[in-house]
């Protein structure tokens, strides 16, 4: 961004809220744009409306925030009523089934479910019971729309959960997860202990509150969609604010079930980053903890700048060489290189 | 100021630069473009709509050539709207086209704050009928051929509903009108003003019209329902007006409304007071001009009851 005044982020608004209410139209069009590539729009209103930054908008302002808050509503309704034909669907499965994200923070109640739109609900299911979860969905109308051969090898064969299964009459999406990481993946992570210590939420369950901290810092590097980062961090800042006003010792737990699970390195990032980006407070004896799963320092300078270029400025060309980097690191963590190489290069021929 | 006031250099300069600023109905639409055929499109079928000099708009569109090597082998045209880019590429001689879907696009899927249908909207005397149908059924050629004949064009595409007032809002846009239809519409109103050829990914050939200036000049004017009629065109059918029941109309609107379960109970309750409100209808028709006649009476008895109306108050 070069030349014209400096424009104010949407990680600036989101880390203060309050810098809403001085916001001028250039900067807010500026900001409702990233807010909507970052899937924040959501989040962002449910700020505005906190705050009542928008009390005297123009006319296109107001129009603007209204339909963003139909489809929060909307989608807040949606999700309630689907995590509810799930429980009929599942009724019969013998085991317990884990909502996950964003419909796991809806059904909790959690900060990040503000505003949020849940496009597709994510289940995890133990590995076992994964074609007994398949078939039920498929008995109360979901299913794989058409893939490619290649598409559902990926999945079946390389991913840790099935390919997107699709509603026939409301056009739901259930992603159903069997772990949290690809089975391609260097870390393995033991699916039955999240399951195993999942915490009810209504007529159903959600990880525990250091899983799904650790659940989200997995998601943050290893997705290989940079563009939903900047949710991670924000869903994580939101868990990371609340849960050690309800559990005093929730770092020394979290950073204790990172052992655990072998995630310290994914949980050393979020934390970096979640400090770095938005201010989310980070106890000394967490850094300690972690420390052992610190990078050398080449390596953490070139992800912080890899993360931080990616992050704060939405688009130019420096921030989509940053972009591209974290998308092949992703891809990386994901798969062995051989297999890597492989899908990178029919991705590129595909499109 | 409107598109048809400003110096041609004026336009061209806003479209390559910091982008044209219009109202459309109750929206304001920046538009960035470099190609030649979409600003020549918008010079002549926007011609009437007001230019804006404002920093923010409801959406803020770019149609712009594909950037890298794709701009000088085969180049194509892509959308986006505010960061969004919703569609695949298309052709540069789609490009007007990809500006009108584009703004479907958003009218149909980012504008909650209106209950949407997909309906045409034409209005007389402050009455105005809604004319929700399938594609195919002939509702752009009834609604051109009501636009050039006595009735405001308020929208061919869209009904939009203010979900406090239950008003109707003009979004008076070209009127797409495909096949045959072209032909019969340039017979009988030779000044229609068409763009150019559109040909669709089904090889159906589509050019817009030019809305009726007066329509545009009007855009701010709201109207209330007075009827809901679906018509349908049936090659040698006689003339046929028979009455729909409400309940089935309300669930009809339901169906073609793009965002009904998102206004919520206010949606409900708006359709709702349309139909009650409304004289509902089924419309088969083959020949225009029994259609128009039939809408001529429609409006005729109707004026003439808010007439006596008006006596008894």
């Amino acid at each position: 961004m070069t030349g014209g005044p400096r424009r104010v982020t949407l990680i600036e608004v989101v880390r203060k809220p309050e810098r809403l209410k001085a916001l001028q139209d250039r900067d807010w069009e500026h900001i409702l744009e990233q807010a909507e590539r970052a899937r924040l729009l959501g989040r962002l209103v449910a700020d505005i409306d906190r705050h009542q930054a928008a009390r005297h908008a123009s006319r296109w302002l107001t129009d603007r925030l209204a339909s963003a808050r139909a489809l929060s509503r909307e989608s807040e309704r949606a999700v309630a009523w689907e995590v509810g034909r799930l429980s009929r669907a599942f009724i019969e499965l013998p085991c317990r089934w884990v909502l996950l994200k964003g419909a796991a923070y809806v059904a909790a109640g959690l900060p990040p479910a503000a505003g949020r739109r849940v496009a597709d609900i994510d289940v995890l299911v133990p590995h076992e019971h994964l074609d007994r979860a398949e078939a039920a969905l498929k008995e109360q109308g979901w299913g794989f729309p058409e893939l490619s051969d290649y598409d559902t090898k990926y999945y079946r064969d390389w991913m840790h959960e099935l390919p997107p299964m699709v509603h026939d009459v409301r056009g739901s999406i259930i992603d159903l997860h069997h772990t949290i990481l690809p089975r391609t993946a260097r870390l393995h992570v033991d699916a039955g202990v999240l399951l195993e210590r999942a915490v009810a939420a209504g007529s159903t369950h959600v990880l525990c509150p250091t899983h799904m901290v650790l659940h989200g810092a997995v998601h943050l590097f290893h997705d290989g969609e940079i563009a939903g980062a900047v949710r991670d961090l924000v869903d994580l800042d939101g868990l990371l604010r609340l849960f050690p006003t309800v559990e005093p010792d929730f770092f020394d737990r979290l950073a204790a079930d990172a052992m655990e699970l072998g995630l310290q390195r994914p949980l050393f990032y979020a934390l970096r980053y979640a400090n770095r980006l938005l201010g989310t407070p980070v106890p000394p004896t967490a850094w300690v903890a972690l420390a052992p799963a610190r990078p050398s320092a080449a390596m953490l300078g070139l992800m912080d700048g890899l993360v931080e270029r990616t992050l704060e400025e939405s688009r130019g060309p420096v921030a989509h060489l940053s972009a591209f980097g974290l998308y092949v690191r992703s891809h990386w963590l994901r798969m062995p290189p051989l297999l890597l190489a492989r899908h990178l290069a029919h991705k590129a021929i595909a499109r | 100021m409107t598109v048809g006031e400003l110096p041609a250099r004026d336009i061209r300069r806003a479209l390559t630069g910091p982008g044209l600023v219009l109202q459309l109905g109750p929206f304001s639409v920046r538009v960035t473009s470099d190609f030649d055929g979409l600003r020549h499109y918008l010079t002549s079928h926007y011609e009437a709509f007001p230019v804006l000099d404002q920093p923010g708009v409801h959406f803020s569109m770019q149609v712009q050539p594909t950037p890298g090597l794709r701009r000088y082998v085969r180049p194509q045209a892509q959308f986006k709207v505010n960061g969004l880019a919703p569609f695949t590429r298309v052709p540069v001689r789609l490009a007007h086209g990809l500006f009108e879907w584009g703004l479907n696009w958003c009218v149909g899927t980012t504008s909650h704050q209106w209950l949407v249908v997909h309906s045409a909207v034409v209005e007389k005397n402050g009455l105005a009928a809604l004319l929700p149908a399938a594609p195919g059924s002939g509702k752009s050629t009834l609604c051109a051929a009501l636009a050039f004949s006595g009735w405001r064009l308020m929208s061919d595409e869209f009904a939009l509903i203010d979900p406090a007032s239950g008003d109707l809002i003009a979004l008076p846009r070209p009127i797409s009108l495909k096949g045959q239809s072209i032909d019969v519409m340039a017979a009988r109103v030779p000044e229609l003003r068409f763009g150019p050829v559109l040909t669709d990914f089904d090889t159906i050939t589509a050019r817009h019209v030019a809305p009726p200036r007066g329509a545009v000049n009007s855009q701010h004017v709201r109207a209330r329902a007075a009827w809901v009629i679906v018509p349908k065109w049936n090659a040698g059918a006689p003339l046929s007006l028979e009455p729909t029941g409400r309940a089935r109309m309300l669930a009809h609107l339901a169906d073609s409304s793009f965002n009904y379960n998102l206004v919520g109970p206010a949606g409900f309750d708006r359709l709702a007071e349309i139909v009650d409100a409304s004289d509902c209808f089924t419309l088969t028709y083959s020949e225009l001009d029994d259609a128009l006649d039939c809408f001529e009476q429609l409006s005729g008895s109707a004026t003439s009851r808010g007439a006596g109306a008006v006596r008894e108050l």
